[in-house]
């Protein structure tokens, strides 16, 4: 390319993973901009997008390592940093054990942070307590994925969403969690494509679809397998794709027979007509695309199954315009679950109890690794905790995010390490922190959301001599007696090549020639794969899930009278460190949070009105464990009956749940009374 | 009209020339079908290119910053304020009719009014504007441009300080200030006769038939909005399809809304910097006022203004123009297909079916 202050990078805040021009002058970044010709989003980003260029030239940076020393922190060498890292995660192992410490990504952590950090902890520490996101990201949708299909990622990819005929967006608010793929799906109904939204709440995605079922909370398992059942009584289902392709569907069938659509409609809390339409325009299209999220108001595997379910029943899978795309809210969710970054699998999805492949990559890291898979670190790492004596913090901040972590936990630790960008509240137990460069002053890898692995560009140098976090986590090892020789992140991604099969083409060069690849980029595909099996579908390759017919979740009771609805996913960006770093995007998420300065939990506006509570009035949540105040925001898109709590109101939360309440357990809602006061 | 002819060759050299005096930014070719203005050195001057889409990123940032330091200053027992002094003389080569046309509606806006910016003028004082006619319908005439029902191109028929046409077998340059004049001088440029001046003549003709978007009910669409007949609903269904990332006011030639905040150089608490950066009336927080009230807080009441910015009588009054070039930035870089001829399609049809006339 013959521009100069223009480098082509992938933006890294969502798994959208939108093709963005840096233009740099003087040592900064000083512009962004969309590129038309990234395939991905075609000249079109977010409002964050358009920022990314403050966040970069943010003067808040933390710049030198910092060690905790008589009870603060202290500037530090790069040097004296990595040995005491060395040497206190070697007594902590010294003392108890390799599993005794466990190691955090975020999941907006490069891939080559994410396969180095597990690396260090299987094959130099000895231990599987890995994960990306603590206790915050289900691993269900891989679990299920690799199941059903084999394979744990979008089987399309986003710019397909132009030739289906039908999308579905389950759970999603897509206008506010990967605007550019909502664009597609406004775009292709705009086109003339049959839009249908699922959740229980709406959204500017949803006020264009022709089918909103705006259902109960934890009701989607009922709903799917509402409507499996009306494709299979009206034959609609694609026999040929189903006997050449599917295992398991005779089990499948005799459980479908169980979701009555007038029983599963009451429950859900929709028409037994908006179900069966729904069912039908979803059935009938020649290639409809499912699109739901990953993120944590997603729930338990069955609803994810019965979701895959419905896409093998109908053959949509492996043909243009068709597909289930998981959808990563982050830009490196799907590559560091790619990477490893998870308990129960190495790099490549490998489980960890698998001996042949966990000898085979012991060969390739010079170690034996170990089998036993690592333990829930959230839990490890909450109230009812404890051995957990030493934690690795790579970009994350787990008291932001509202996860089950204890902060007493993390301040019993015999050792915490975290490197960070800027000073955030975990910071405050930290024993050393490493400041880590930002967006534009690294050439890394990130994996979006449909598969597809891009190089970052480097715009500019690092200020300070801050150094980027795949390297610190080399000289620590190197520190700890690990011959780990990298000089350069493109050799990283050439040893991760060499681990994950799916990744062997993609080296720096391959990557850098278009808009990186979407894997599996292999040796004889080394241009990857825009739609998996494409190419070929497996002869009886995917699997049904016989899903028993759940209970009908409990309604609540007359002295607790709506279900709580407890958000992660909508208000994310709204904590996001890197947010508070641009004017703008501060502006715009911070307006919330000004408007509603004790925080907030969202009640329906009819329901507001019986009650006879304004917006902005405060109001008493009560459960059976415990009680809060806070502020009511009205709105019209939380369903009738339902009371959404986002995340960041962590106390009000656990006073609420008295800390046991888990995520998406349809079996067990939590009922909440409102009271003005 | 002061106009001279250059071979096809020689517009290199013309770039060499205003080298001498000026840091040239021109456009080039970045990944796949992406075009750029970048700074023109040794190494790329060869690559620098007549013909190529418009470049996204507008040239307005040139004089109006996506990120502009205003000032620094010390806090503290001796405080001190500097500014950043003098801009250096640049030249924009290749800058489209458009553009310019966005560019002069700027220079009204910062410099034309009672306070004139200080800093808009620094920027503008400095620069040497090279425009090229769009003459080139596969590389220079996208399929959204529409240049011709804004009247802005393809040819400007000022405010610029040379223009370039490609007449086919040889460059007409046209000198539209005394800056730009003062290069004739040069070896390169010979004199234009009257055959050029019908070539050019027949080229523009031709040329008018290949924008392939025509808005051609901007005329009853000003009217509607200007008189306040565009219904709630109409603007509902503009708004549905927003998902307010603010990309049409950043593409945009004439937008130029900013916020300005002061933020601490490095570590140390007592050295700030003031900058300016661009924001956008299609984000909620805009228009939010200390204390909560918010006028314009719903997405279509925000969708409403921008086109009333646009297209209202009183603002057309002010600048003597519609406040659209045409250029068709808004119709790419929206997630929700509302750029300005689709609006102005949706208002047209609504007056229709409501019967306003």
């Amino acid at each position: 390319m013959p521009l100069s202050a223009h480098k082509l990078t992938t933006c890294t805040f969502c798994g959208v993973g939108c093709g963005i021009y840096l233009e740099s002058a003087g040592g900064a970044i000083t512009g962004a901009y969309p590129s038309m010709s990234h395939p991905a989003n075609q000249g079109r980003i977010c409002v964050r997008g358009w920022h990314v260029h403050e966040v970069a030239s943010s003067p808040d940076r933390l710049r030198k390592p910092l060690i905790r020393r008589n009870g603060a922190l202290e500037p530090a060498s790069w040097k004296d940093a990595y040995d005491f890292v060395a040497e206190r995660l070697t007594a902590v192992k010294g003392k108890h054990g390799p599993e005794a410490i466990g190691f955090v990504t975020s999941p907006r952590c490069s891939n080559e942070e994410a396969y180095l950090l597990q690396r260090l902890a299987r094959s130099v520490i000895g231990t599987n307590n890995v994960v990306h996101g603590l206790g915050l990201y289900r691993q269900t949708s891989i679990h299920v994925l690799r199941d059903m299909l084999g394979i744990p990622a979008a089987t399309s990819s986003i710019s397909e969403l132009a030739k289906s005929d039908v999308i579905v967006v389950d759970g999603i608010d897509l206008g506010k969690q990967l605007p550019t793929i909502g664009g597609w799906v406004i775009r292709a109904k705009l086109a003339g494509a049959k839009l249908i939204a699922t959740g229980n709440r709406g959204h500017r995605v949803a006020e264009h679809a022709d089918h909103f079922l705006q259902i109960r909370p934890n009701t989607d398992v009922l709903l799917y397998g509402a409507m499996a059942k009306v494709v299979v009584d009206r034959g609609l289902m694609n026999v040929p794709f189903v006997q050449a392709h599917c295992r398991d569907y005779e089990k499948f069938l005799l459980a479908i027979q169980d979701f009555d659509v007038l029983w599963a409609a009451a429950e859900c809390g929709v028409s037994p007509e908006a179900i069966e339409e729904a069912a039908l325009t979803y059935a009938r299209a020649k290639s409809a695309m499912i699109l739901y999220s990953t993120g944590v108001e997603a729930r338990g595997a069955e609803a994810v199954q019965a979701i895959v379910n419905l896409a093998l029943l109908t053959g949509n899978v492996g043909k243009a315009g068709a597909g289930i795309m998981p959808l990563a809210e982050h830009n490196n969710l799907q590559g560091g679950c790619d990477m490893g970054m998870l308990p129960d699998f190495f790099p490549g999805y490998v489980p960890v109890e698998n001996d042949a492949e966990r000898r085979r990559l012991g060969a390739l890291w010079h170690a034996e690794l170990p089998a036993k898979p690592g333990v829930d670190l959230g839990a490890a790492l909450g109230v009812n905790g404890g051995a957990i004596r030493a934690l690795w913090l790579d970009q994350h901040d787990p008291l932001r995010r509202g996860a089950e972590v204890d902060a007493e936990m993390l301040a019993k630790l015999d050792f915490l390490v975290t490197q960070q960008m800027f000073t955030t509240e975990v910071s405050q137990y930290a024993h050393v922190m490493l400041p880590v460069v930002a967006f534009g002053e690294e050439q890394v890898t990130y994996t979006s959301t449909e598969r597809r692995i891009q190089l970052t560009a480097r715009a500019v140098e690092p200020a300070g001599g801050v150094v980027p976090a795949w390297l610190q986590i080399v000289r620590v090892a190197q520190r700890m007696g690990a011959a780990w020789e990298y000089e350069s992140s493109a050799e990283v991604m050439a040893e991760i090549g060499q681990a994950v099969p799916a990744y062997a083409a993609a080296s720096y060069e391959n990557l850098s020639r278009e808009y990186g690849r979407q894997w599996p980029c292999t040796i004889d595909r080394p241009l990857g794969a825009q739609i998996l099996f494409e190419s070929a579908l497996p002869a009886k390759g995917f699997r049904f899930a016989a899903i028993e017919r759940p209970a009908a979740p409990p309604r609540p009771p007359a002295e607790y009278p709506f279900v709580v609805v407890l958000g992660r996913s909508l208000y994310y960006w709204h904590r996001d460190v890197l947010v508070q770093h641009s004017e703008t995007l501060k502006r715009e998420y911070g307006m919330l949070l000004l408007d509603y300065p004790e925080g907030f939990v969202e009640i329906n506006t009819e329901d507001a009105a019986r009650m006879k509570i304004r917006d902005g009035a405060r109001i008493r949540l009560v459960t059976a464990h415990g009680s809060g105040e806070t502020l009511a925001r009205l709105t019209g898109e939380v369903k009738s009956g339902s009371v959404f709590i986002p995340f960041f109101l962590q106390e009000m939360t656990r006073a609420l749940t008295s800390g046991n309440h888990v995520e998406g357990d349809g079996q067990h809602p939590l009922f909440v009374r409102v009271e003005t006061v | 009209m002061r106009a001279r002819i250059i071979d096809r060759q020689d517009v290199p050299l013309l770039i060499d020339l205003l080298r001498r005096d000026h840091e040239v930014i021109a456009p080039f070719y970045g990944r796949g079908r992406d075009t750029a203005f970048d700074v023109v050195t040794d190494e790329n001057r060869d690559q620098v290119q007549l013909h190529l889409p418009n470049p996204y990123y507008p040239p307005k940032r040139y004089v109006l910053p996506h990120m502009q330091r205003l000032m620094r200053y010390t806090l503290g027992a001796q405080p001190a304020v500097t500014s950043d002094g003098e801009a250096r003389k640049r030249a924009i080569f290749g800058i489209r009719s458009c553009d310019v046309a966005g560019l002069f509606m700027l220079d009204r806006h910062f410099l034309g009014g009672e306070h004139v910016d200080v800093y808009y003028k620094n920027l503008r004082a400095s620069l040497f504007l090279v425009n090229v006619v769009c003459t080139d319908r596969e590389q220079d005439i996208d399929e959204d441009c529409f240049c011709v029902c804004a009247d802005s191109g393809p040819a400007a028929r000022e405010n610029f300080d040379l223009q370039l046409m490609d007449l086919g077998e040889a460059i007409m340059v046209v000198a539209g200030s005394a800056a730009g004049e003062a290069l004739f001088g040069e070896a390169i440029f010979r004199k234009a006769t009257q055959e050029h001046v019908e070539r050019r003549r027949a080229i523009l003709a031709e040329v008018r038939k290949g924008f392939k978007k025509a808005t051609s009910w901007y005329g009853a669409t000003m009217r509607l909005i200007s008189q306040g007949e565009v219904s709630d609903e109409a603007w509902e269904e503009v708004g549905r399809r927003c998902l307010e990332c603010g990309g049409c006011s950043y593409v945009c030639p004439t937008c130029n809304c900013f916020t300005v905040t002061d933020r601490k150089v490095g570590e140390k608490e007592q050295e700030v910097e003031r900058v300016r950066l661009w924001d956008s009336c299609a984000l909620s927080g805009f228009t939010r006022m200390a204390g909560g009230h918010n006028p314009r807080k719903a997405v279509h009441d925000r969708r409403n203004r921008r086109f009333f910015r646009k297209l209202a009588h009183y603002y057309v009054q002010r600048q003597l123009s519609v406040i659209c070039v045409g250029c068709g930035r808004c119709v790419n870089v929206c997630h929700g297909d509302i750029g300005m001829p689709n609006v102005v399609e949706i208002l047209r049809r609504r007056s229709l079916e409501q019967g306003t006339r």
